[in-house]
Protein backbone atom coordinates (compact mmCIF):
# COMPACT_ATOMS: atom_id res chain seq x y z
CA UNK A 1 0.00 0.00 0.00
CA UNK A 2 2.48 1.97 1.02
CA UNK A 3 4.82 1.81 -1.76
CA UNK A 4 2.02 2.16 -4.51
CA UNK A 5 1.41 5.69 -3.04
CA UNK A 6 4.90 6.30 -3.07
CA UNK A 7 5.85 5.50 -6.73
CA UNK A 8 2.80 6.98 -7.95
CA UNK A 9 3.48 10.25 -5.82
CA UNK A 10 7.51 10.40 -6.48
CA UNK A 11 7.31 11.69 -10.18
CA UNK A 12 6.13 15.22 -8.63
CA UNK A 13 9.18 17.20 -8.21
CA UNK A 14 8.37 19.63 -5.02
CA UNK A 15 6.97 18.38 -2.04
CA UNK A 16 4.38 20.84 -1.50
CA UNK A 17 3.06 19.39 -4.91
CA UNK A 18 2.99 16.34 -2.57
CA UNK A 19 0.77 18.01 -0.17
CA UNK A 20 -1.11 19.44 -2.63
CA UNK A 21 -2.77 16.08 -3.76
CA UNK A 22 -3.40 14.89 -0.57
CA UNK A 23 -6.79 17.32 -0.08
CA UNK A 24 -7.44 16.58 -3.96
CA UNK A 25 -7.59 12.99 -2.93
CA UNK A 26 -9.79 13.36 0.08
CA UNK A 27 -11.83 15.70 -2.05
CA UNK A 28 -12.40 12.65 -4.60
CA UNK A 29 -12.85 9.33 -1.55
CA UNK A 30 -16.60 9.54 -2.24
CA UNK A 31 -15.81 9.18 -6.23
CA UNK A 32 -13.77 6.35 -4.76
CA UNK A 33 -16.01 4.55 -2.86
CA UNK A 34 -18.48 5.09 -6.12
CA UNK A 35 -15.51 2.93 -8.25
CA UNK A 36 -15.29 0.00 -5.46
CA UNK A 37 -19.01 -0.24 -4.45
CA UNK A 38 -20.55 -2.39 -7.58
CA UNK A 39 -17.36 -4.89 -7.54
CA UNK A 40 -17.86 -4.82 -3.86
CA UNK A 41 -21.67 -5.83 -4.02
CA UNK A 42 -21.27 -8.13 -6.45
CA UNK A 43 -18.55 -9.98 -4.58
CA UNK A 44 -20.42 -10.07 -1.04
CA UNK A 45 -23.32 -10.54 -2.94
CA UNK A 46 -22.80 -13.48 -5.53
CA UNK A 47 -19.63 -14.89 -3.82
CA UNK A 48 -19.30 -14.13 -0.03
CA UNK A 49 -23.33 -14.77 0.43
CA UNK A 50 -23.52 -18.08 -1.24
CA UNK A 51 -20.22 -19.52 0.67
CA UNK A 52 -21.34 -18.58 3.99
CA UNK A 53 -24.83 -20.18 3.32
CA UNK A 54 -23.38 -23.25 1.69
CA UNK A 55 -21.11 -23.69 4.94
CA UNK A 56 -23.95 -23.20 7.00
CA UNK A 57 -26.37 -25.84 5.15
CA UNK A 58 -23.62 -28.70 5.27
CA UNK A 59 -24.32 -28.52 8.97
CA UNK A 60 -28.15 -29.20 8.11
CA UNK A 61 -30.13 -32.17 6.37
CA UNK A 62 -31.88 -31.54 3.80
CA UNK A 63 -33.28 -33.79 0.62
CA UNK A 64 -34.18 -31.07 -1.67
CA UNK A 65 -33.78 -27.63 -2.19
CA UNK A 66 -37.12 -26.55 -1.40
CA UNK A 67 -38.03 -27.75 2.02
CA UNK A 68 -36.88 -26.47 5.72
CA UNK A 69 -33.41 -28.02 6.15
CA UNK A 70 -32.82 -29.45 10.20
CA UNK A 71 -30.03 -29.01 12.03
CA UNK A 72 -27.61 -32.00 12.61
CA UNK A 73 -24.70 -30.18 13.62
CA UNK A 74 -21.31 -32.57 12.47
CA UNK A 75 -23.58 -34.79 11.11
CA UNK A 76 -23.20 -34.76 7.59
CA UNK A 77 -19.17 -34.39 8.45
CA UNK A 78 -19.09 -37.58 10.31
CA UNK A 79 -21.04 -39.45 7.92
CA UNK A 80 -19.05 -37.71 4.45
CA UNK A 81 -15.60 -38.26 6.30
CA UNK A 82 -16.53 -42.45 7.66
CA UNK A 83 -17.19 -42.96 3.65
CA UNK A 84 -14.29 -44.85 1.88
CA UNK A 85 -15.61 -43.50 -1.17
CA UNK A 86 -14.76 -39.44 0.09
CA UNK A 87 -10.91 -40.76 1.09
CA UNK A 88 -10.26 -42.67 -2.47
CA UNK A 89 -11.79 -39.86 -4.34
CA UNK A 90 -9.46 -37.44 -2.38
CA UNK A 91 -6.63 -39.63 -3.47
CA UNK A 92 -7.81 -39.43 -7.30
CA UNK A 93 -7.84 -35.94 -6.66
CA UNK A 94 -4.18 -35.93 -5.43
CA UNK A 95 -3.11 -38.31 -8.37
CA UNK A 96 -4.76 -36.40 -11.07
CA UNK A 97 -3.38 -33.04 -10.09
CA UNK A 98 0.54 -34.43 -9.41
CA UNK A 99 0.42 -36.11 -12.51
CA UNK A 100 -1.00 -33.54 -15.08
CA UNK A 101 1.09 -30.86 -13.54
CA UNK A 102 4.21 -33.03 -13.85
CA UNK A 103 3.48 -33.30 -17.39
CA UNK A 104 2.79 -29.79 -17.94
CA UNK A 105 5.34 -28.51 -16.48
CA UNK A 106 7.78 -30.64 -18.29
CA UNK A 107 6.19 -30.71 -21.45
CA UNK A 108 5.82 -26.53 -21.19
CA UNK A 109 9.39 -25.65 -20.34
CA UNK A 110 10.34 -27.76 -23.19
CA UNK A 111 7.71 -26.27 -25.72
CA UNK A 112 8.94 -22.65 -24.38
CA UNK A 113 12.61 -23.44 -25.07
CA UNK A 114 11.59 -24.64 -28.34
CA UNK A 115 9.54 -21.55 -29.18
CA UNK A 116 12.26 -19.12 -27.23
CA UNK A 117 14.84 -19.86 -30.38
CA UNK A 118 15.07 -17.04 -33.27
CA UNK A 119 13.83 -18.05 -36.00
CA UNK A 120 11.51 -17.17 -38.98
CA UNK A 121 7.38 -17.33 -38.45
CA UNK A 122 8.17 -17.66 -34.83
CA UNK A 123 4.66 -15.57 -33.80
CA UNK A 124 2.77 -18.03 -36.16
CA UNK A 125 4.11 -21.22 -34.24
CA UNK A 126 3.74 -19.50 -30.89
CA UNK A 127 0.06 -18.80 -31.86
CA UNK A 128 -0.18 -22.14 -33.19
CA UNK A 129 0.97 -23.92 -29.35
CA UNK A 130 -1.22 -21.28 -27.46
CA UNK A 131 -4.47 -22.59 -29.80
CA UNK A 132 -5.40 -25.58 -27.50
CA UNK A 133 -6.10 -23.17 -24.65
CA UNK A 134 -8.58 -21.00 -25.78
CA UNK A 135 -11.22 -23.62 -26.86
CA UNK A 136 -13.64 -24.54 -24.75
CA UNK A 137 -13.67 -27.52 -22.42
CA UNK A 138 -16.51 -28.95 -23.82
CA UNK A 139 -15.34 -28.56 -27.11
CA UNK A 140 -11.56 -30.36 -26.16
CA UNK A 141 -13.47 -33.67 -24.69
CA UNK A 142 -15.63 -34.46 -27.26
CA UNK A 143 -12.34 -33.95 -30.26
CA UNK A 144 -11.01 -36.24 -28.63
CA UNK A 145 -13.46 -38.92 -27.33
CA UNK A 146 -14.13 -38.52 -31.28
CA UNK A 147 -10.10 -39.25 -31.79
CA UNK A 148 -9.91 -42.02 -29.05
CA UNK A 149 -13.28 -43.77 -29.88
CA UNK A 150 -13.13 -47.22 -30.35
CA UNK A 151 -14.73 -48.52 -33.28
CA UNK A 152 -14.25 -45.52 -35.43
CA UNK A 153 -11.30 -43.41 -34.29
CA UNK A 154 -8.54 -41.87 -36.14
CA UNK A 155 -6.10 -42.76 -33.24
CA UNK A 156 -7.02 -46.48 -32.93
CA UNK A 157 -7.35 -46.55 -37.36
CA UNK A 158 -2.88 -45.75 -36.77
CA UNK A 159 -2.99 -48.14 -33.45
CA UNK A 160 -4.32 -50.80 -35.31
CA UNK A 161 -1.50 -50.17 -38.53
CA UNK A 162 1.19 -50.54 -36.58
CA UNK A 163 0.39 -53.63 -35.24
CA UNK A 164 -1.58 -52.45 -31.93
CA UNK A 165 -5.10 -53.44 -31.40
CA UNK A 166 -7.75 -51.04 -30.85
CA UNK A 167 -7.95 -49.90 -27.36
CA UNK A 168 -11.01 -48.92 -25.28
CA UNK A 169 -9.51 -45.94 -23.60
CA UNK A 170 -12.88 -45.16 -21.78
CA UNK A 171 -14.13 -48.98 -20.38
CA UNK A 172 -11.20 -49.49 -17.87
CA UNK A 173 -9.76 -48.21 -14.76
CA UNK A 174 -5.51 -47.19 -16.09
CA UNK A 175 -7.46 -46.68 -19.83
CA UNK A 176 -9.72 -43.87 -18.59
CA UNK A 177 -6.97 -41.96 -16.41
CA UNK A 178 -4.25 -42.86 -19.43
CA UNK A 179 -7.20 -40.68 -21.71
CA UNK A 180 -7.93 -38.16 -18.81
CA UNK A 181 -4.37 -36.65 -17.75
CA UNK A 182 -3.37 -36.93 -21.71
CA UNK A 183 -6.56 -34.56 -22.43
CA UNK A 184 -6.14 -32.24 -19.62
CA UNK A 185 -1.94 -32.17 -20.63
CA UNK A 186 -2.88 -31.11 -24.04
CA UNK A 187 -5.89 -28.23 -23.07
CA UNK A 188 -3.51 -26.58 -20.28
CA UNK A 189 -0.04 -26.73 -21.29
CA UNK A 190 -0.12 -23.46 -23.48
CA UNK A 191 -0.79 -21.70 -20.23
CA UNK A 192 2.58 -23.38 -18.57
CA UNK A 193 4.50 -22.22 -22.41
CA UNK A 194 3.27 -18.91 -22.41
CA UNK A 195 4.19 -18.29 -18.49
CA UNK A 196 7.43 -19.68 -18.78
CA UNK A 197 7.97 -17.90 -22.98
CA UNK A 198 7.33 -14.93 -21.05
CA UNK A 199 10.21 -15.61 -18.04
CA UNK A 200 12.57 -16.50 -20.73
CA UNK A 201 12.07 -13.47 -22.69
CA UNK A 202 13.16 -11.51 -19.17
CA UNK A 203 16.75 -12.79 -19.97
CA UNK A 204 19.27 -10.20 -21.34
CA UNK A 205 21.15 -11.98 -23.98
CA UNK A 206 24.30 -10.46 -22.98
CA UNK A 207 24.23 -12.74 -19.85
CA UNK A 208 24.34 -15.69 -22.38
CA UNK A 209 26.61 -13.77 -24.77
CA UNK A 210 29.07 -13.53 -21.62
CA UNK A 211 28.65 -17.04 -21.02
CA UNK A 212 29.47 -18.43 -24.37
CA UNK A 213 32.31 -15.83 -23.97
CA UNK A 214 33.47 -17.85 -21.18
CA UNK A 215 33.36 -21.20 -23.10
CA UNK A 216 29.86 -22.30 -21.41
CA UNK A 217 28.28 -24.56 -24.35
CA UNK A 218 24.21 -24.89 -24.70
CA UNK A 219 23.63 -27.36 -21.79
CA UNK A 220 25.47 -25.80 -19.26
CA UNK A 221 24.36 -22.14 -20.34
CA UNK A 222 20.66 -23.81 -19.55
CA UNK A 223 21.42 -25.28 -16.09
CA UNK A 224 23.31 -21.91 -15.08
CA UNK A 225 21.36 -19.26 -16.61
CA UNK A 226 18.04 -20.69 -17.64
CA UNK A 227 17.13 -22.63 -15.13
CA UNK A 228 17.91 -20.60 -12.50
CA UNK A 229 14.96 -17.87 -13.82
CA UNK A 230 12.92 -20.09 -14.29
CA UNK A 231 13.01 -21.14 -10.64
CA UNK A 232 10.83 -18.69 -8.58
CA UNK A 233 7.88 -18.78 -12.02
CA UNK A 234 8.44 -22.49 -11.65
CA UNK A 235 7.21 -22.46 -7.83
CA UNK A 236 4.21 -19.82 -8.50
CA UNK A 237 3.15 -22.37 -11.13
CA UNK A 238 3.46 -25.64 -9.60
CA UNK A 239 1.45 -24.49 -6.80
CA UNK A 240 -1.34 -22.43 -8.89
CA UNK A 241 -1.65 -25.29 -10.93
CA UNK A 242 -2.06 -27.79 -8.42
CA UNK A 243 -4.41 -26.52 -6.80
CA UNK A 244 -6.10 -25.99 -10.54
CA UNK A 245 -6.28 -29.23 -11.20
CA UNK A 246 -7.03 -30.87 -7.98
CA UNK A 247 -11.02 -29.05 -8.54
CA UNK A 248 -11.22 -29.26 -12.20
CA UNK A 249 -14.46 -30.47 -12.53
CA UNK A 250 -15.97 -30.33 -16.00
CA UNK A 251 -12.95 -32.11 -18.16
CA UNK A 252 -13.53 -35.25 -15.65
CA UNK A 253 -16.62 -35.33 -15.35
CA UNK A 254 -17.03 -34.29 -19.41
CA UNK A 255 -15.11 -37.51 -20.30
CA UNK A 256 -16.16 -40.35 -17.93
CA UNK A 257 -18.64 -39.01 -15.19
CA UNK A 258 -15.94 -40.06 -12.97
CA UNK A 259 -16.29 -44.02 -13.88
CA UNK A 260 -16.13 -46.68 -14.76
CA UNK A 261 -17.79 -47.10 -11.36
CA UNK A 262 -16.22 -44.51 -9.57
CA UNK A 263 -12.34 -45.31 -10.66
CA UNK A 264 -12.17 -41.58 -11.74
CA UNK A 265 -14.22 -39.73 -9.08
CA UNK A 266 -12.85 -36.89 -7.53
CA UNK A 267 -13.90 -34.40 -4.52
CA UNK A 268 -15.69 -31.96 -6.82
CA UNK A 269 -17.20 -35.26 -8.69
CA UNK A 270 -18.30 -36.85 -5.49
CA UNK A 271 -19.86 -33.28 -4.29
CA UNK A 272 -21.98 -33.20 -7.36
CA UNK A 273 -22.66 -36.18 -7.61
CA UNK A 274 -24.33 -35.82 -3.95
CA UNK A 275 -26.01 -32.65 -4.01
CA UNK A 276 -27.80 -32.90 -7.62
CA UNK A 277 -28.01 -36.66 -8.09
CA UNK A 278 -28.19 -38.18 -4.35
CA UNK A 279 -30.02 -35.10 -3.10
CA UNK A 280 -28.05 -34.93 0.30
CA UNK A 281 -27.34 -31.41 -0.10
CA UNK A 282 -25.93 -31.58 3.45
CA UNK A 283 -23.47 -34.31 2.51
CA UNK A 284 -22.52 -32.42 -0.58
CA UNK A 285 -21.99 -29.00 0.67
CA UNK A 286 -20.23 -30.90 3.61
CA UNK A 287 -17.63 -31.86 1.11
CA UNK A 288 -17.29 -29.13 -0.95
CA UNK A 289 -16.30 -27.17 2.68
CA UNK A 290 -13.79 -29.66 3.39
CA UNK A 291 -12.51 -28.53 -0.21
CA UNK A 292 -12.42 -24.94 0.73
CA UNK A 293 -10.80 -25.47 4.20
CA UNK A 294 -8.15 -27.59 2.23
CA UNK A 295 -7.53 -25.18 -0.47
CA UNK A 296 -7.41 -21.71 2.07
CA UNK A 297 -5.05 -23.64 3.73
CA UNK A 298 -3.10 -23.87 0.72
CA UNK A 299 -3.47 -20.76 -0.70
CA UNK A 300 -2.40 -19.11 2.41
CA UNK A 301 0.93 -21.10 2.88
CA UNK A 302 0.68 -19.65 -0.87
CA UNK A 303 0.37 -15.85 -0.09
CA UNK A 304 2.77 -16.38 2.86
CA UNK A 305 5.72 -17.94 0.55
CA UNK A 306 4.79 -14.97 -2.23
CA UNK A 307 3.82 -11.83 -0.91
CA UNK A 308 2.31 -9.88 -3.52
CA UNK A 309 4.62 -6.66 -2.45
CA UNK A 310 7.51 -8.49 -3.49
CA UNK A 311 8.09 -6.51 -6.64
CA UNK B 1 33.18 -29.24 -42.78
CA UNK B 2 32.36 -31.02 -39.33
CA UNK B 3 30.86 -27.67 -37.78
CA UNK B 4 28.41 -27.42 -41.01
CA UNK B 5 27.27 -30.93 -40.75
CA UNK B 6 26.42 -30.12 -36.78
CA UNK B 7 24.64 -27.11 -38.00
CA UNK B 8 22.63 -28.97 -40.39
CA UNK B 9 22.31 -31.92 -37.97
CA UNK B 10 20.74 -29.22 -35.42
CA UNK B 11 18.73 -27.34 -37.97
CA UNK B 12 16.68 -30.53 -39.21
CA UNK B 13 16.21 -31.90 -35.33
CA UNK B 14 14.85 -28.47 -34.49
CA UNK B 15 12.14 -28.39 -37.80
CA UNK B 16 11.08 -32.08 -36.74
CA UNK B 17 10.33 -30.47 -33.54
CA UNK B 18 8.51 -27.38 -34.45
CA UNK B 19 6.98 -29.91 -36.66
CA UNK B 20 5.65 -31.99 -33.97
CA UNK B 21 4.34 -29.30 -32.10
CA UNK B 22 2.55 -28.34 -34.61
CA UNK B 23 0.76 -31.36 -35.25
CA UNK B 24 0.37 -32.09 -31.46
CA UNK B 25 -1.24 -29.18 -31.10
CA UNK B 26 -3.16 -28.28 -34.42
CA UNK B 27 -4.18 -31.66 -35.60
CA UNK B 28 -6.87 -32.46 -33.25
CA UNK B 29 -8.02 -28.76 -34.60
CA UNK B 30 -7.65 -29.91 -38.00
CA UNK B 31 -9.75 -32.81 -37.02
CA UNK B 32 -12.31 -31.15 -35.82
CA UNK B 33 -13.42 -29.22 -38.74
CA UNK B 34 -12.74 -31.70 -41.51
CA UNK B 35 -14.62 -34.51 -39.57
CA UNK B 36 -17.56 -31.93 -39.43
CA UNK B 37 -17.85 -31.75 -42.94
CA UNK B 38 -17.87 -35.13 -43.52
CA UNK B 39 -21.73 -37.61 -43.39
CA UNK B 40 -22.22 -40.91 -43.52
CA UNK B 41 -19.22 -43.67 -44.29
CA UNK B 42 -16.27 -40.91 -44.83
CA UNK B 43 -16.90 -40.46 -41.05
CA UNK B 44 -15.36 -43.49 -40.24
CA UNK B 45 -13.14 -44.09 -42.67
CA UNK B 46 -9.64 -43.00 -41.81
CA UNK B 47 -8.88 -40.09 -44.28
CA UNK B 48 -6.25 -37.20 -43.59
CA UNK B 49 -7.20 -35.19 -46.37
CA UNK B 50 -10.53 -32.97 -45.91
CA UNK B 51 -13.12 -33.98 -47.93
CA UNK B 52 -14.95 -35.99 -49.58
CA UNK B 53 -17.70 -32.65 -47.78
CA UNK B 54 -21.14 -32.59 -46.79
CA UNK B 55 -22.99 -30.14 -45.03
CA UNK B 56 -25.18 -32.37 -43.34
CA UNK B 57 -23.91 -32.16 -40.00
CA UNK B 58 -24.42 -28.92 -40.34
CA UNK B 59 -27.26 -29.07 -41.36
CA UNK B 60 -28.79 -31.55 -38.97
CA UNK B 61 -27.65 -29.72 -35.83
CA UNK B 62 -28.90 -26.36 -37.11
CA UNK B 63 -32.63 -27.70 -37.93
CA UNK B 64 -33.58 -30.66 -35.84
CA UNK B 65 -31.75 -29.35 -32.70
CA UNK B 66 -32.04 -26.52 -30.31
CA UNK B 67 -28.51 -25.38 -31.36
CA UNK B 68 -29.49 -22.15 -32.56
CA UNK B 69 -31.05 -20.80 -29.88
CA UNK B 70 -28.24 -22.12 -27.29
CA UNK B 71 -25.91 -19.65 -29.55
CA UNK B 72 -28.52 -17.19 -29.33
CA UNK B 73 -27.75 -17.65 -25.45
CA UNK B 74 -24.30 -17.65 -24.94
CA UNK B 75 -24.22 -14.66 -27.42
CA UNK B 76 -26.42 -12.68 -24.57
CA UNK B 77 -24.73 -14.06 -21.88
CA UNK B 78 -21.31 -13.82 -22.95
CA UNK B 79 -21.56 -10.02 -24.04
CA UNK B 80 -23.54 -9.24 -20.88
CA UNK B 81 -20.88 -10.83 -18.60
CA UNK B 82 -18.23 -9.15 -20.61
CA UNK B 83 -19.79 -5.32 -20.34
CA UNK B 84 -20.89 -5.73 -16.63
CA UNK B 85 -17.13 -6.98 -16.05
CA UNK B 86 -15.28 -3.65 -17.88
CA UNK B 87 -18.09 -1.58 -16.08
CA UNK B 88 -17.17 -2.46 -12.88
CA UNK B 89 -13.56 -3.99 -12.98
CA UNK B 90 -11.95 -0.90 -14.82
CA UNK B 91 -13.13 1.99 -11.71
CA UNK B 92 -12.27 -0.75 -9.69
CA UNK B 93 -8.98 -1.56 -10.05
CA UNK B 94 -8.69 2.50 -10.82
CA UNK B 95 -9.70 3.36 -7.28
CA UNK B 96 -7.53 -0.09 -6.05
CA UNK B 97 -3.92 1.90 -7.32
CA UNK B 98 -4.77 5.58 -6.89
CA UNK B 99 -7.33 5.96 -3.38
CA UNK B 100 -5.01 6.23 0.04
CA UNK B 101 -8.25 4.39 1.23
CA UNK B 102 -7.22 1.80 3.94
CA UNK B 103 -7.27 -1.66 2.87
CA UNK B 104 -6.64 -1.90 -0.57
CA UNK B 105 -4.04 -4.49 -1.00
CA UNK B 106 -6.30 -6.78 1.23
CA UNK B 107 -8.99 -6.43 -0.93
CA UNK B 108 -6.90 -6.82 -4.36
CA UNK B 109 -5.48 -10.26 -2.25
CA UNK B 110 -9.48 -11.22 -1.59
CA UNK B 111 -9.81 -10.69 -5.12
CA UNK B 112 -6.71 -13.10 -5.84
CA UNK B 113 -8.13 -15.44 -3.59
CA UNK B 114 -11.94 -15.80 -4.77
CA UNK B 115 -10.25 -16.15 -8.37
CA UNK B 116 -8.05 -19.07 -7.09
CA UNK B 117 -11.67 -20.84 -5.93
CA UNK B 118 -12.65 -23.64 -8.54
CA UNK B 119 -16.03 -22.82 -10.57
CA UNK B 120 -17.68 -26.08 -9.06
CA UNK B 121 -17.61 -25.63 -5.67
CA UNK B 122 -18.82 -21.76 -5.97
CA UNK B 123 -21.50 -22.85 -8.39
CA UNK B 124 -22.95 -25.15 -5.96
CA UNK B 125 -23.34 -22.73 -2.92
CA UNK B 126 -24.33 -19.99 -5.60
CA UNK B 127 -26.88 -22.32 -7.08
CA UNK B 128 -28.58 -22.97 -3.41
CA UNK B 129 -28.84 -19.45 -3.02
CA UNK B 130 -30.27 -18.73 -6.27
CA UNK B 131 -32.84 -21.41 -5.18
CA UNK B 132 -33.58 -19.77 -2.12
CA UNK B 133 -34.12 -16.17 -3.75
CA UNK B 134 -35.71 -17.66 -6.83
CA UNK B 135 -33.10 -16.60 -9.51
CA UNK B 136 -32.42 -19.77 -10.31
CA UNK B 137 -32.56 -21.01 -14.07
CA UNK B 138 -32.44 -17.51 -15.55
CA UNK B 139 -30.33 -15.94 -18.16
CA UNK B 140 -29.55 -12.84 -15.59
CA UNK B 141 -28.36 -15.51 -12.95
CA UNK B 142 -25.53 -16.83 -15.15
CA UNK B 143 -24.23 -12.98 -16.37
CA UNK B 144 -24.25 -12.34 -12.28
CA UNK B 145 -22.02 -15.41 -11.53
CA UNK B 146 -20.03 -15.14 -14.63
CA UNK B 147 -19.26 -11.79 -14.15
CA UNK B 148 -18.18 -12.87 -10.76
CA UNK B 149 -16.21 -15.48 -11.92
CA UNK B 150 -14.35 -13.07 -14.26
CA UNK B 151 -14.24 -10.00 -12.06
CA UNK B 152 -11.27 -10.81 -9.76
CA UNK B 153 -8.99 -11.67 -12.73
CA UNK B 154 -10.40 -8.74 -14.59
CA UNK B 155 -9.21 -6.65 -11.24
CA UNK B 156 -6.03 -8.37 -11.51
CA UNK B 157 -5.05 -7.79 -15.25
CA UNK B 158 -6.30 -4.03 -15.08
CA UNK B 159 -4.55 -3.61 -11.27
CA UNK B 160 -1.47 -4.86 -13.11
CA UNK B 161 -2.52 -2.55 -15.45
CA UNK B 162 -3.01 0.49 -13.94
CA UNK B 163 0.33 0.21 -11.38
CA UNK B 164 2.55 0.64 -14.16
CA UNK B 165 0.75 3.65 -15.53
CA UNK B 166 2.57 6.87 -15.85
CA UNK B 167 0.37 9.14 -13.87
CA UNK B 168 2.25 12.23 -14.42
CA UNK B 169 0.28 13.06 -16.81
CA UNK B 170 -3.11 12.62 -14.97
CA UNK B 171 -1.32 14.71 -12.25
CA UNK B 172 -0.86 17.47 -14.76
CA UNK B 173 -4.63 17.36 -16.21
CA UNK B 174 -5.63 18.11 -12.45
CA UNK B 175 -3.29 21.42 -12.68
CA UNK B 176 -4.78 22.16 -15.88
CA UNK B 177 -7.93 22.41 -13.63
CA UNK B 178 -9.33 19.29 -14.76
CA UNK B 179 -11.54 17.08 -12.14
CA UNK B 180 -10.69 13.23 -11.63
CA UNK B 181 -13.16 12.41 -13.46
CA UNK B 182 -12.71 14.57 -16.66
CA UNK B 183 -8.95 13.26 -16.29
CA UNK B 184 -10.22 9.70 -15.95
CA UNK B 185 -12.47 10.45 -19.04
CA UNK B 186 -10.02 12.13 -21.24
CA UNK B 187 -6.43 10.80 -20.60
CA UNK B 188 -7.02 7.57 -18.55
CA UNK B 189 -9.24 5.70 -20.56
CA UNK B 190 -7.64 6.55 -24.30
CA UNK B 191 -4.39 5.04 -22.42
CA UNK B 192 -5.64 1.87 -21.27
CA UNK B 193 -7.37 0.48 -24.00
CA UNK B 194 -5.22 -2.02 -24.43
CA UNK B 195 -5.70 -3.24 -20.68
CA UNK B 196 -9.20 -3.08 -21.39
CA UNK B 197 -9.48 -5.17 -24.48
CA UNK B 198 -7.47 -7.89 -22.86
CA UNK B 199 -10.40 -7.35 -19.97
CA UNK B 200 -12.93 -8.03 -22.65
CA UNK B 201 -11.36 -10.75 -24.21
CA UNK B 202 -11.00 -12.94 -20.90
CA UNK B 203 -14.51 -12.02 -19.93
CA UNK B 204 -15.83 -12.96 -23.25
CA UNK B 205 -13.75 -16.05 -23.27
CA UNK B 206 -14.62 -17.28 -19.72
CA UNK B 207 -18.06 -16.92 -19.97
CA UNK B 208 -18.64 -18.25 -23.57
CA UNK B 209 -16.54 -21.15 -22.24
CA UNK B 210 -17.97 -22.16 -19.32
CA UNK B 211 -20.25 -25.54 -18.93
CA UNK B 212 -20.24 -25.95 -15.25
CA UNK B 213 -22.57 -22.51 -14.21
CA UNK B 214 -24.38 -23.04 -16.76
CA UNK B 215 -24.61 -27.32 -15.99
CA UNK B 216 -26.06 -26.15 -12.45
CA UNK B 217 -27.59 -22.94 -12.78
CA UNK B 218 -29.91 -24.00 -16.00
CA UNK B 219 -32.28 -26.31 -16.43
CA UNK B 220 -34.92 -24.70 -18.75
CA UNK B 221 -33.60 -26.52 -22.36
CA UNK B 222 -34.35 -22.83 -23.89
CA UNK B 223 -32.06 -21.27 -21.85
CA UNK B 224 -28.78 -23.18 -22.08
CA UNK B 225 -25.80 -22.28 -23.68
CA UNK B 226 -23.64 -23.51 -26.14
CA UNK B 227 -20.99 -25.84 -24.16
CA UNK B 228 -24.01 -27.44 -22.17
CA UNK B 229 -26.21 -27.22 -25.47
CA UNK B 230 -23.48 -29.45 -27.17
CA UNK B 231 -23.58 -32.14 -23.99
CA UNK B 232 -27.23 -32.22 -23.89
CA UNK B 233 -27.19 -32.74 -27.44
CA UNK B 234 -25.38 -35.76 -27.45
CA UNK B 235 -27.22 -37.03 -24.41
CA UNK B 236 -30.91 -36.60 -26.30
CA UNK B 237 -30.55 -37.15 -29.66
CA UNK B 238 -28.31 -39.76 -30.12
CA UNK B 239 -25.93 -37.25 -32.30
CA UNK B 240 -23.56 -38.64 -34.43
CA UNK B 241 -19.91 -37.37 -34.52
CA UNK B 242 -20.31 -35.17 -37.50
CA UNK B 243 -23.06 -33.04 -36.13
CA UNK B 244 -20.85 -33.14 -33.21
CA UNK B 245 -17.92 -32.16 -34.88
CA UNK B 246 -19.71 -29.52 -36.52
CA UNK B 247 -21.65 -27.99 -33.78
CA UNK B 248 -18.22 -27.77 -32.13
CA UNK B 249 -16.73 -25.70 -34.75
CA UNK B 250 -19.48 -23.68 -34.78
CA UNK B 251 -18.71 -22.60 -31.15
CA UNK B 252 -15.12 -22.35 -31.51
CA UNK B 253 -15.62 -19.89 -34.45
CA UNK B 254 -15.94 -16.98 -32.68
CA UNK B 255 -13.41 -17.31 -30.08
CA UNK B 256 -10.77 -18.66 -33.10
CA UNK B 257 -11.64 -15.33 -34.75
CA UNK B 258 -10.93 -13.53 -31.84
CA UNK B 259 -7.52 -15.19 -31.44
CA UNK B 260 -6.52 -14.83 -34.84
CA UNK B 261 -7.12 -10.98 -34.74
CA UNK B 262 -5.67 -10.43 -31.11
CA UNK B 263 -3.70 -13.14 -29.61
CA UNK B 264 -1.27 -10.88 -28.53
CA UNK B 265 -3.55 -9.48 -26.50
CA UNK B 266 -4.42 -12.81 -25.21
CA UNK B 267 -0.63 -13.27 -24.55
CA UNK B 268 0.05 -10.07 -22.51
CA UNK B 269 -2.98 -11.16 -20.37
CA UNK B 270 -1.42 -14.08 -19.59
CA UNK B 271 1.65 -13.71 -18.78
CA UNK B 272 0.77 -10.87 -16.83
CA UNK B 273 -1.65 -13.66 -14.95
CA UNK B 274 0.58 -15.75 -14.54
CA UNK B 275 4.42 -14.07 -13.96
CA UNK B 276 3.21 -10.95 -11.94
CA UNK B 277 1.66 -13.58 -8.86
Amino acid sequence: MVTLRRTASLALPAPQEVSRVGPLERRDRKLFLAFLAPGMLLGIGALFIPVIYAIQLSFFHAESFIDEPTFVGLDNYIRVFSEPRYWEAFWHGLFYAVSTVFLQVVIGIGIALLLHQEFRGRNLLRSAALAPYILPTVVVVYIWKWLLNINYGISNAFLETIGIGPIAWFSTPSGAWVSIIFVSVWHWTPFVTITFLAALQTISDDLYDAAAVDGANAWKRLIHITLPVLKPVLIVIVMLRTIFMFNKFDIVWLMTNGGPLTSTEHLPILAYVKTFDMFDIGGGTAIATSIFVFLAVLIWIYFRMFPLEEH
Amino acid sequence: MRKTNWVLIRRVFLVLLFGGVILYSLFPMYWMVISGLRAGRALFEPLLLPGPYSWQGYKTILSLTDFPTYYLNSILIAVGTTAITVAVVTPMAYALVRSRLPGMMLMVRAMLFAYMFPALLLAIPIYVFLVKIGLDDTRLSLILTHSTFTLPLGVWLMWGFFKNFPFEVEESAFIDGCSRLQAIYRIIMPLTLPGVLTVVLFAFVLSWSDFVFSLILITSDELKTLPYGLASIDDAYDANWGELMAGSTMICLPLLLLFAFLSRYFIRGLSMGAVKS
